[in-house]
């Protein structure tokens, strides 16, 4: 332990805050949101305190041991393979009693652990006085209150890690009644030398009358028939004494410990009925809830509009009189053709891209960290059954307004593999930001919001009539849902801002300079008229199909990089500013090329994120059904048109 | 099954003749109507379930009342009074939890 990084995960329920808190002390590295699952994967940190480095490890939450769901799955590996030096089991202290059954379970493992009652300020607010000492005493570790959005209490947490490696002390598992201990006792008796242990004996023998399948299931199924029938013995003897299954009797059992311990060293003052759970009826009402849900979506849309579309013109302008003074000076010779293309990358950047994503970013934060994904999970589950999905599908359509990436990967919460790729294949006719951008800044701007607000209905209506079509692919058998709804939280503007930094950061850094870049390709192939070749190979798809200006074939391999780059190019394909579009194609033209645009591929990165995920076959087929959609949707666009 | 608790639903609707579940007689979440308490006897169903609600720390035994009942067939709110959390449950699922009246005192 002495050369490496002593390696310290975090481990608690869904939603407890254990990202948050990650965060706050290894700098904005995880997502947060108020949702139960929003981790997937691990995320891992150095982090340097007190001239000692740490290797601090945020995981997916589980509820317990037992995982149900994949990315829980990960949290035992992370406790059996890699062997942490120290456990941090982060508690939500606003759900004391329930974490605690976790807590217990944790302690079976006997691994040096601390534990930290996060959410401190919503514990109070509940009128809970927890009792820190006595909880220390009962539970054997160490206790540390924070309250982690506000970086409260890290300090005292980081000392108290420091102290618990240096002691290394091992907590001891708690004890069961008399009856279960007996069996307990008698099974690790009988455990052959040969069995593989895990954590311990004492876990190991709890683990296989629960009739956990770690590692246990392999060996039971093995030669050693005494072993097995004595085991069955024990395990129809604990299920007797409460006349239910083993791994039922030994949860009740924590669950009454915790009850206990929860008595003991917490005190209830008040428990009044605050403005919030008044709110949260009404966002919740069977009727009403909908009626909110699509006041709150269509306000969404309008602010963004409304702060959005001044802000666009007033940014456009400045970028406008320089391309236009660089085409008066110099006239079309290839530095000005390559210095049009910078300032259109630059100001395209700035001026259609910023006063919408930024927007739309802060929204969709606000509704993650109030806590209305679950309850638009919850009150979409009827509608999506309908549609061969899960309520727990909505949370990552609404992710998928932000990014269709982050998206993509969080459908690793779903259970089965047939609801991942029906919603993987479905999120990327999502609307992105980058996306929802274009559809603002071109639509709206040049046709009316009406307009845009159409396209994004008709977007909508587009994926339902796509997952009644997928339903009738892909066998359906959704299990019911069961979702946590977590309590309503007032966001914290920190934690919303860093989302926006870290997704603008992103754009800055990666978005941003391919936009100049290409746009500056661009220019460089129309001076040596190489783009000509490029549009008349798509010239039969752009121009024969689409019925729009040939010219516009370039942009479509844009595109694919980042879904913006072909709208923003389409100016300088065309040769003309933003204000003269409309002089130049139709509106019927500009529709259908939005349209084709939105989906005629998922981006570069949608679509390696969906080959990783869920392997290339799926990457094609989702290639292949936008390709066919798009066409078919243009094309439709045309028809209805010409009808006018 | 699926006209039975179509028939239940409607039932509920029209007037309020819902039968009660009686001391002994146990009943399912479904059945329940909205806001009043009553106690977890037995969870139903496979062991997967069983085992994800339990972790969800769903115990028998535990005090449960229905916040409210999704229009359409949809889910229904379940508040576990005993660990103060609440989840969304799909109705096959709230199906397979069967609950008892509580007595004054239990509260
Ligand atoms: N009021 C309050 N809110 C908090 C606190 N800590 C975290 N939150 C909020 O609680 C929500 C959940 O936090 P996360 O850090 O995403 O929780 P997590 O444990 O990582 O959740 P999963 O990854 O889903 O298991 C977020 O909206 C946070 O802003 C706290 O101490 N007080
Ligand atoms: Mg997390």
């Amino acid at each position: 332990m002495s050369d490496r990084a002593p390696v310290i995960v975090f481990i608690g329920q869904p939603n407890c805050g254990k990202s948050t808190l990650f965060n706050s002390i290894a700098g904005y590295k995880a997502q947060t949101s108020n949702f139960p699952g929003t981790t997937v994967t691990h995320v891992h940190s150095e982090v340097l305190w007190n001239r000692k480095v740490y290797s601090i490890v945020d995981l997916p939450g589980t509820y317990s041991l037992s995982p149900h769901e994949p990315q829980e799955k990960v949290v035992l590996t992370h406790i059996f393979k890699e062997k942490p030096d120290l456990i941090v089991n982060v508690i939500d202290a606003s759900l004391l009693s329930r974490s605690l059954e976790l807590t217990l379970e944790l302690l079976e493992l006997e691994y040096p652990m601390v534990v930290v009652l996060n959410m401190m300020d919503l514990a109070r607010k509940k009128g809970m006085t927890i009792k820190v000492e006595e909880l220390e005493k009962k539970l054997g570790v160490p206790v540390v209150k924070t309250v982690a959005t506000r970086g409260l209490g890290t300090d005292v947490l980081m000392e108290a890690i420091e102290k618990a490696l240096r002691l290394s002390a091992r907590p001891d598992a708690p004890r069961f009644s008399r009856e279960v201990e007996k069996r307990i006792k008698d099974l690790m008796d009988i455990l052959p030398e040969d069995f593989p242990l895990v954590a311990n004996q004492r876990f190991t023998a709890i683990k296989a009358i629960e009739g956990e399948t770690l590692a246990v299931d392999k060996f039971i199924s093995g030669p050693d028939r005494a072993f097995k029938s004595e085991l069955d013995r024990l395990r129809q003897e604990v299920s007797a004494l409460r006349d239910a299954p083993a791994y039922e009797v030994i949860s009740v059992e924590r669950h009454h410990l915790a009850l206990k311990i929860f008595e003991d060293c917490c005190r209830v003052t008040h428990s009044k009925v605050s403005a919030i759970d008044k709110l949260d009826n009404l966002i919740m009402d069977p009727v009403l809830g909908y009626f909110f849900m699509l006041v709150i979506f269509a306000g969404m849309f309008y602010l963004i509009f409304k702060v959005g579309s001044p802000l666009e013109t007033w940014l456009l302008k400045p970028w406008e009189a320089i391309r236009l003074s660089i085409e008066n000076n110099l006239g079309h010779s290839l530095l000005a053709e390559l210095l049009v293309g910078l300032v259109q990358g630059i100001g395209g950047g700035l001026a259609i891209v910023f006063p919408y994503f930024i927007p739309l970013l802060f929204l969709i934060g606000f509704l993650e960290d109030v806590g209305y994904l679950a309850r638009a999970s919850f009150l979409l589950d009827a509608f999506m059954h309908r549609l061969g999905l899960h309520g727990k599908s909505v949370p990552m359509f609404i992710l998928g307004f932000g990014c269709n990436v982050p998206a993509i990967m969080a459908t690793r919460i779903l259970e089965s593999r047939r609801d991942r790729i029906v919603t993987a294949l479905l999120i990327p006719f999502i609307p992105c930001a980058a996306r929802t951008t274009i559809i603002l800044a071109l639509v709206a701007f040049l046709l009316g919001p009406w307009w845009a607000l159409g396209f994004y209905f008709f977007n909508i209506f587009l994926i339902a009539i796509l997952a009644l079509i997928l339903k009738k692919w892909f066998k359906y058998d959704s299990p019911g849902l069961i979702l946590e709804i977590p309590s309503l939280k007032v966001p914290s503007l920190k934690s919303i801002w860093q989302k926006i930094y870290f997704n603008l950061k992103e754009f800055v850094r990666f978005a941003w300079p391919i936009l100049i870049g290409g746009s500056i390709l661009l220019s460089f192939l129309s001076y040596v008229q190489f783009d000509r070749l490029i549009n008349a190979i798509l010239s039969p798809l752009v121009s024969g199909l689409l019925g729009l200006p040939q010219s516009l074939g370039v942009t479509l391999i844009f595109g694919f990089l980042r879904k913006e780059l072909s709208l923003l190019m389409m100016f300088q394909a065309l040769g003309v500013g933003y204000g003269q579009l409309l002089s130049v194609i139709t509106k019927t033209q500009l529709l259908t090329f939005v349209a084709f645009v939105s989906f005629f591929i998922p981006c570069l990165s949608t679509l390696s994120i969906i080959w990783k995920e869920l392997g290339k076959k799926v990457a094609m087929m989702s290639a292949a059904l936008n390709l066919s959609v798009a066409v078919v949707v243009s094309w439709l666009i045309r028809l209805v048109a010409s009808l006018f | 099954m699926l006209r039975d608790h179509k028939a239940m639903f409607g039932r509920k609707r029209n007037g309020q003749k819902i039968v009660k579940p009686t001391l002994e007689g146990l009943c399912s979440l479904l059945e329940v109507p909205a806001g009043q308490i009553f106690k977890i006897a037995e969870i139903r169903g496979g062991q997967g379930l069983h085992r994800r609600l339990l972790a969800l720390g769903f115990h028998p035994g535990d005090l449960v009342t229905l916040d409210n009942e999704a229009i359409m067939n949809g889910p229904v709110l379940v508040r576990n009074l005993t660990s103060d959390t609440r989840i969304g449950l799909g109705r096959g699922i709230a199906q397979k939890i069967m609950v008892e009246t509580v007595t004054g005192d239990e509260r």
